[in-house]
């Protein structure tokens, strides 16, 4: 028996393999992205037939796994939690029709938020949508309610849900490779069989499929009231108040109560939906207030029919946003303890400590672009080109950043910048604004949900400039393919690969260009015929390709026209370049007398001799260190 | 060995998730049970990185502030920015070539904090490459007492977990182990 050190979305792709899931389905977005991988490295690894794939958006990819369910394969499919919200038209319509092989969906919620819109719960997305779900609190057990996940979607016939969050996903913890024998099954004895009132639904068979749906959950919360996945921790405790806790908050919770010298009760939920209520009434009973910690939202807090005793983020004792850290915790515990009369261990952080840190106004490092970066070009030209007052609908991607560069000004969903351009178009005709419309998205988006809203604004008429960065590849999450690459997620070679150019003529743009963000007079160039043609009375949607490939994923090409700079000794320090260009590798000297660039970083793209308009940024003419400043 | 508290941190590029595997694995080697949280996505874009990894201890993914028992920074700033997390008592390694600011000096002193600074990255440039930095530091740290991770198995983790860099990250080790044993 090997001990490994195990990524929390590795182990949750290792239980699908090993439970012999057929069809795993995803889209890339954090903190999920390490499930497929890790489904394509485990399939290798234990020579099992599975079709791994990265799908153009999360609810194709619900209804591809779906597919291969409803033929009695086991399929999954992976997103983080807004992922869910595209998904969420076939989610809820499942539910209903129910599946035959084991189903489990795996959406990552992102307490805080680290890197998401919202700090949504998808626990409670399943009890909107009555399915079941689970809620691990590591890597290891994630690995094991993946099992009697699948397990109890099968023997139900309901999608399941198993939900990780951020601190389980990107989690490394040690643990057996082998766990036992897994399940291989036979795919050839499966087939697709026809029900049309189930599978093809209308509204007079979908109330009988709510009945039976609605029979399920009880049949699924008996089964969960005797689950081992709910248990009592830390029985023999002295005090009255107890704790009902799940997913990674249960053991934060533990630790905290150990810190804080209190041994207190712990329920521990691990399959917070249908919620196991007797056991729960039983747990409350027994005691005088219950504290509810979970993470993010309130799904066991609000299901509980009696509230009179317990404590949550519904009476303002746990904080209703942000991640319950370890400090987090710690403060609401102390406070609800000490209000009962029960003494804490002191908090060890030293306040003065912090304070001398705090006056040190230490730099802060938001994220931004890489050096090198084609979007920065691109958000440089159109600034230069625009002008800090026209309206830059921006998306969600690496190029998000490019609120930095105040080249963004909208961020909402996938998908988004285009449809915002067409409702500012509407609004502004309306208002007499007068200002240019520039909207940017990358490839990976514009595929997702960007060509939608493009037909919808080519055939009402809106006008406005749109610029596709399209970087090659899906940069942010981690260099995943897209249906315009030629590979799929195991390596293979894509059947199709499609054009961009051509998908955007075919929503029926009548300007579409590509141009190369980093040739600036050209690409400025183009910009501006694009404006004249958003603007012309015979004109229409401007569409402008900026395509050259992600520094990181593809250095060649810029390895292959390397262009050392060096800042003039005349640089006046006047800081054009670092607000207006940005990139990480120029930066404000220590006495602010002149730029500086960090050669450790550079890249040597050479963009930044656009970058000043008084000319200090110059190509290094000869290659000696003493010259570099 | 009894639980372990670690806060391992630097910039985006500096080797952070590296070393903090190389001191996870080696803890699994040893045959201790190990959970570590690292940081993701912005790592590659500049941003300050942050692992906090748990050997033998409870399975809560964050050190809570004030409790670590190590801190293992790449950089000075960074090594500042998250000192609140060391316990009394506690040790910080630093890549660095003059230690930390004064400021915080007189309360290190007061809360028995150890500091241990090493010029890691120059060395590292003296190797040839500033990308063995993190190795050299984790060398450097485990020749104290307060990181008892044996530097054999260390070396066995090197190599396994980066065969191709192996001859270099060893001399890197030796030189990093060398520099923490003479002081």
């Amino acid at each position: 028996m090997t001990t490994i050190n195990v990524l929390g979305n590795e182990a949750i792709a290792l239980a699908l393999v090993e439970q012999g899931c057929r069809v795993v389905t995803a889209y890339p977005g954090t903190p999920s992205s390490e499930i497929l991988a890790g489904v394509v490295k485990h399939k290798k690894r234990l020579d099992r037939q599975v079709y791994a794939e990265w799908s153009i958006n999360e609810k194709v990819a619900f209804e591809v796994a779906m597919a291969a369910s409803w033929t009695g394969l086991r399929a999954a499919v992976a997103m983080k939690q807004v992922g869910l919200n595209v998904a969420s038209d076939p989610l809820f319509s499942a539910a209903y029709q129910g599946v035959k092989g084991g189903f489990v969906i795996i959406p990552a919620d992102d307490p805080g938020p680290h890197s998401s819109q919202t700090e949504q719960d998808s626990r409670l997305t399943a009890y909107n949508a009555k399915i079941p779900a689970y809620d691990p609190s590591t890597p290891a057990e994630a690995r094991v309610m993946v099992k009697h996940a699948l397990a109890l979607s099968e023997k139900h016939e309901v999608p399941v849900i198993v939900r990780p969050t951020t601190r389980l996903c990107h989690a490394v913890q040690s643990m057996e490779l082998e766990n036992g024998p897994a399940r291989n099954g036979n795919p050839s004895k499966v087939r697709f069989r026809k029900n049309a009132q189930r599978w093809a639904a209308t509204p007079k068979f979908r109330h009988k499929l709510h009945v039976e749906l609605n029979q399920k959950l009880i049949d699924i919360t008996s089964e969960f009231e005797q689950s081992p996945l709910n248990y009592v921790d830390g029985s023999a405790a002295a005090h009255r108040i107890g704790v009902i806790a799940a997913g990674v908050a249960f053991n934060t919770a533990k630790q905290s109560l150990c810190e804080l010298g209190v041994k207190l009760p712990i329920l521990k939920i691990g399959t917070p939906f249908p919620l196991p209520q007797k056991l729960v009434a039983e747990f409350i009973a027994g005691l005088d207030a219950v504290i509810v910690i979970e993470e993010p939202g309130t799904c066991i807090e609000m299901q509980l029919p009696n509230r009179t005793r317990v404590h949550g983020r519904l009476d303002g004792a746990v904080p209703a946003a942000g991640e319950l850290t370890p400090e987090v915790v710690a403060t609401f515990l102390a406070k609800t303890l000490t209000e009962s009369g029960i003494e804490v261990n002191a908090a060890p952080d030293d306040a003065a400590l912090q304070q001398a840190i705090d006056s040190l106004d230490l730099p802060i490092r938001p994220p931004r672009l890489c050096p090198g970066c084609s979007h920065r070009s691109a958000f440089y030209a159109a600034k230069s080109e625009f002008g800090p007052k026209a309206i830059y609908p921006g998306d969600i991607g690496c190029y998000t950043l490019g609120t930095n560069l105040r080249a963004v000004d909208t961020a909402v969903d996938m998908g988004a910048s285009v449809s915002l351009a067409d409702g500012f178009f509407q609004a502004n005709r309306l208002t007499g604004d007068k200002r240019p419309i520039v909207a940017t998205i990358g490839d990976s988006t514009f595929l997702h949900s960007g060509i939608v809203p493009l037909i919808n604004a080519v055939h009402t008429g809106a006008r406005f400039v749109l610029i596709i960065l399209d970087n090659h590849t899906t940069a942010m999450t981690g260099f995943q393919p897209t249906p315009a690459n030629d590979y799929l997620a195991d390596g293979a070679a894509a059947t199709h690969v499609v054009s961009i150019p051509d998908l955007v003529r075919s929503c029926g743009v009548g300007f579409v260009r590509v141009a190369d963000p980093f040739d600036h007079d050209q690409f400025r160039g183009v910009l501006s015929e694009a404006q004249d043609y958003a603007q012309a009375a015979d004109g229409g949607i401007a569409v402008v390709i900026a395509d050259r490939p992600c520094v990181l994923y593809e250095p060649t090409s810029v390895r292959e026209a390397l262009l050392p700079v060096i800042v003039t000794e005349e640089c006046d320090g006047c800081r054009y370049c670092v607000e207006a260009f940005e990139c990480p590798a120029i930066s404000l000297s220590a006495d602010r007398s002149r730029v500086d660039i960090d050669y450790k970083i550079c890249v040597e793209c050479g963009q930044c001799i656009d970058a000043c308009y008084k000319g200090f940024i110059v190509p290094e003419v000869m290659t000696t260190e003493e010259q570099r400043v | 060995m009894s639980e372990l508290k670690l806060i391992i941190t630097g910039l985006g590029g500096q080797g952070v998730v590296f070393l903090t595997r190389l001191i996870s694995n080696t803890a699994v080697a040893l045959g201790q049970l190990v959970m570590v949280s690292e940081t993701h996505g912005m790592s590659q874009r500049g941003g300050s990185v942050i692992s906090h990894v748990k050997i033998g201890g409870s399975e809560a993914p964050l050190i809570r502030r004030g409790t670590a028992d190590v801190l293992l920074a790449m950089e000075a700033n960074e090594a500042l920015r998250n000192l609140g997390y060391l316990r009394r008592k506690g040790v910080v390694f630093v890549n660095s070539s003059n230690g930390l600011h004064p400021e915080v000096g007189e309360h290190l002193k007061r809360l028995a904090i150890e500091t241990r600074s090493l010029p890691a990255s120059q060395q590292a440039m003296e190797l040839g490459t500033a990308a063995v930095a993190n190795v050299i530091l984790a060398g450097f740290a485990v020749a104290h007492p307060a990181l008892p991770l044996d530097i054999e198995t260390l070396r066995r983790t090197v190599s396994e977990i980066a065969p191709r860099g192996r001859e270099l990250n060893l001399k890197a080790l030796q030189i990093g182990y060398q520099a923490g044993k003479k002081t």
